[in-house]
Parts: structure tokens; C-alpha cells; sequence
């Protein structure tokens, strides 16, 4: 053994590998989607700011294309093999009503931030859920127009429904950088460098 | 290692990896070669050939309708306007505008979505195009419609969906006859589609019963060519 240092924990490497791919593949997604924006900017249309080429994949707007529809199918199927094996066998991850209040009345530090990971962890399943829907609401919305349709609830203020589509397609990434990292910072709180390698190496 | 070392780590890890973006680039069209037959494939099962709900005609969005133009606007002349369709057809035809006009009249409330993002409800009035392939009688062998524009714009479509009851030669944009910047005379239109398989200024249809090299001006610069909505 090379290592001098006590012994490294690991998660089973399929936890590990799965963790790896979800980094990945979000990455792809947002990049690539942040490329698409930029052929039409949601705010501001033709003379809208674009988003930094550093931020972007695919080099314009056909290569954005490719990437993102692409891996949406490996999105999807990893989004419901990560939910489907939650329910079986992680299901303590999820956060539940008792969360809210320990985070509010429980007295134990600890207590509160495990309450405020499992709420965490669920926001960001219900998030990846809602871009995944947004996205097929606009990827078809000529055969899931009944999809698509249910983001005309804003027409009253004005904002048409394809308007309301892209936002809130778009806000999907920044929920998700925020999740990311109280997902991070929350992680760290627990474990610190030993967890992370735990998770990541 | 301490927590700010890790923090340097992390910032130059993911910097490296927006980098590696870049070169990623390259695979675009690769990545898209890879995946394009399945989605597509998939999105022909989906698209049915029934009619998908319309819009009411007060919802057309006029202003959010932008022109996008691959060689400029060719101006028709409307008197010695033909329509050529030739190819797998028992019975060749060049259609003036008169001969359009006499065939039953369709108008479609749809949303135009365009590659960029951009979308805009317009009601669009003319022929259907099954009306005239029909007219044309076309071959069973035929299995892909090209398209030729006066401005050389070039499409392939399949004839499945070319066949859509809802995919039109309009020559009418909102009620009022297509202006030269949307098409002007005949351009086609149909909501199953992405705005740039929609030709404008077309003036020939060719049946075939194959692809060919060329499958469209924005495919062959990597564009989808189902692109289906």
C-alpha cells in the first residue's frame, strides 16, 4: 500500500459513479442549454445579453442542440434509476414534514442541518423533475401541447406561455447551483475532506 | 490540505473542465450523429397524423413573429409565378396562383417555433399540401418531398409528415395575403415542424423515394432534419 495515512473511506463505487455522472451530465445540460439560449436570448430577444463562451458547449447553436438532446435521454434514465433507487433503498435521504419543524424547533445543530439536507436533496430531485418537464414542454409542444398548456397561467399578467416555458426552463439552473452548494457547504459540514474524497475518489 | 487549498482546487479543477468545453466543441456534431437517428426515429412515433389543437385567431402574436432570412427577400412576380411539382408523381403539374386559389382553402392557428427559442401564434391560409401532391398523384414509392425556394433554399421533409393535414402552402399570413419578407406567394407552413423545414418562396416540389447528399441548407450545416414538434 502507497497510502501512509489511516485508511480512506469509500462509498460503494457504483454510489461514487453515479455521483460522478450526475455532475457530468448536468454539466453537459446546462452548458449546452446556456448555448441555446444564447441564439435567442429569453430576456431581451435579439439584443439581449448572451451568455460568456466559457459558460457555453457546442460552439453555436446546432452544436448546443446536439449536446443537449443528446444526453436528455441519458438525463432522463439516470434521473429515474437515481429516484427509483431512492425510494428502494434511500428512502431516509428524502426529506419529510418533520423536517421543517426539527429545523425550526430542534434544539441539536446537527439535527437541524441533517433536516436541512434531506430538504435540500428533495428540492433538487423536484427541480432536475421540473427541467425535465419544462424541457419535453418545449422540445414537443405540438404532440405534448396539453404539457405545454399548463404554463399559460401567467397569460392574465401577459406573459405568454411559450414566454413562461423559457424562463422557467432557464431557472432551473440557477436553483440548481444554489442546491449544489448548500449541498456542498452541508456536506462539508458533516465530513469535510474525508467525506468528499470518500465520495469522490 | 486545508479548506482554502480545496477551494483553489475546485475553482481550478472546474475552470480546466470549462476549458475542456471548448475542445469539446468539436465533438458536437459527433455526439449529434450518435443520438439524432434514436430521437428521431422517436419523434416520428410520436407525431400522429391527426390534427394538434389550434389556437383562437384573436391569440396571433403579429410583432413576435421576427423574419429570418438565409439570401434575402426574392421578389415573385405574382403573374408569372409557377409551382413546379415533378418527380414520383403520375402527373406532373405547374400550378399558377390561380390554380391554388381554386383548391379548398385551409387556415391554421399555430405556434411557429423557431430553432433560436423564439415562438409566435400565426394563422396561416392556403392550400394543403397533401391537396396538391394528391392533385399531382403521388407515387406510393414516394417516401421524402424536396423543396426548392426561389432563393435557393433548399429542404427535404418526409412524406409522412408533409402529408399532415395541417401542413399548408399558404399564401395568406394573419388574413392578409403573405407579404414578400414571410414567403410572398406561396410558402409552406405546418405546426409539427421547427420554422426552418417551413420554405419560404417555394417554387418547386420534387417527390423521391430516397434522401440525397443534400438534406436541407441548415442541415447540412448540422441542423436536425426531422425536427418535429
Amino acid at each position: 500500500m502507497a497510502h501512509t495515512s489511516a485508511r480512506q473511506p469509500h462509498h460503494p463505487l457504483w454510489t461514487r459513479a453515479f455521483h460522478g455522472f450526475n455532475l457530468v451530465v448536468l454539466l453537459v445540460m446546462a452548458a449546452s442549454g446556456l448555448q441555446i439560449y444564447n441564439a435567442n436570448p429569453v430576456f431581451g430577444g435579439r439584443g439581449g445579453a448572451v451568455v460568456p463562451e466559457l459558460f457555453t458547449l457546442g460552439g453555436w447553436l446546432a452544436g448546443g442542440r446536439d449536446w443537449h438532446f443528446g444526453f436528455m435521454g441519458l438525463y432522463a434514465l439516470n434521473l429515474g434509476l437515481w429516484l427509483a433507487l431512492l425510494v428502494q433503498r434511500r428512502r431516509r435521504r428524502l426529506g419529510e414534514l418533520g423536517d421543517l419543524t426539527a429545523l425550526k424547533a430542534s434544539a441539536s445543530a446537527p439535527r437541524r442541518r441533517l433536516s436541512a439536507h434531506r430538504i435540500v436533496y428533495t428540492l433538487m430531485l423536484i427541480v432536475l423533475a421540473f427541467s425535465l418537464i419544462s424541457g419535453l414542454a418545449m422540445y414537443k409542444p405540438a404532440q405534448f401541447w396539453w404539457l405545454t398548456s399548463l404554463f399559460a397561467l401567467a397569460e392574465p399578467l401577459g406573459v405568454t406561455s411559450w414566454q413562461m416555458l423559457r424562463v422557467s426552463h432557464l431557472a432551473t439552473i440557477p436553483a440548481m447551483v444554489l442546491l449544489v452548494l448548500a449541498h456542498v457547504v452541508l456536506s462539508w459540514r458533516v465530513g469535510g475532506l474525508r467525506l468528499l474524497r470518500a465520495m469522490t475518489l | 490540505m486545508n479548506r482554502r487549498q480545496l477551494l483553489g482546487l475546485g475553482l481550478g479543477g472546474s475552470s480546466s473542465l470549462f476549458l475542456g468545453g471548448c475542445a469539446l466543441n468539436g465533438l458536437s456534431a459527433a455526439v449529434g450523429d450518435a443520438t439524432q437517428p434514436l430521437n428521431e426515429r422517436i419523434e416520428a412515433l410520436l407525431q400522429g397524423q391527426g390534427k394538434v389543437p389550434e389556437f383562437r385567431p384573436d391569440k396571433v402574436e403579429p410583432a413576435a413573429l421576427l423574419v429570418n432570412s438565409f439570401n434575402g427577400v426574392p421578389r415573385l412576380d405574382p403573374e408569372r409565378y409557377r409551382l413546379q411539382v415533378k418527380g414520383l408523381v403520375g402527373r406532373p403539374l405547374s400550378l399558377d396562383l390561380g390554380a391554388l386559389a381554386a383548391l379548398p382553402q385551409h387556415t391554421c392557428v399555430m405556434r411557429h417555433v423557431c430553432v433560436e427559442g423564439w415562438a409566435a401564434v400565426v394563422a396561416w391560409s392556403g392550400v394543403r399540401l397533401a391537396d396538391v401532391l394528391r392533385l399531382a398523384q403521388l407515387s406510393p414509392l414516394g417516401g421524402y418531398l424536396l423543396i426548392d425556394s426561389a432563393d435557393s433554399y433548399f429542404e427535404s421533409w418526409d412524406l409522412a409528415s408533409a402529408l399532415h393535414p395541417q401542413t399548408l402552402l399558404a399564401t395568406h399570413m394573419n388574413g392578409a395575403p403573405l407579404p414578400a419578407a414571410n414567403g410572398a406567394p406561396v410558402r409552406l407552413t405546418a405546426p409539427i415542424k421547427l420554422g426552418y423545414k417551413q420554405s419560404k418562396w417555394v417554387t418547386g416540389l420534387r417527390v423521391t423515394a430516397q434522401l440525397g447528399e443534400r438534406r436541407g441548407t441548415w442541415e447540412d450545416q448540422g441542423y436536425e432534419w426531422f425536427a418535429g414538434l
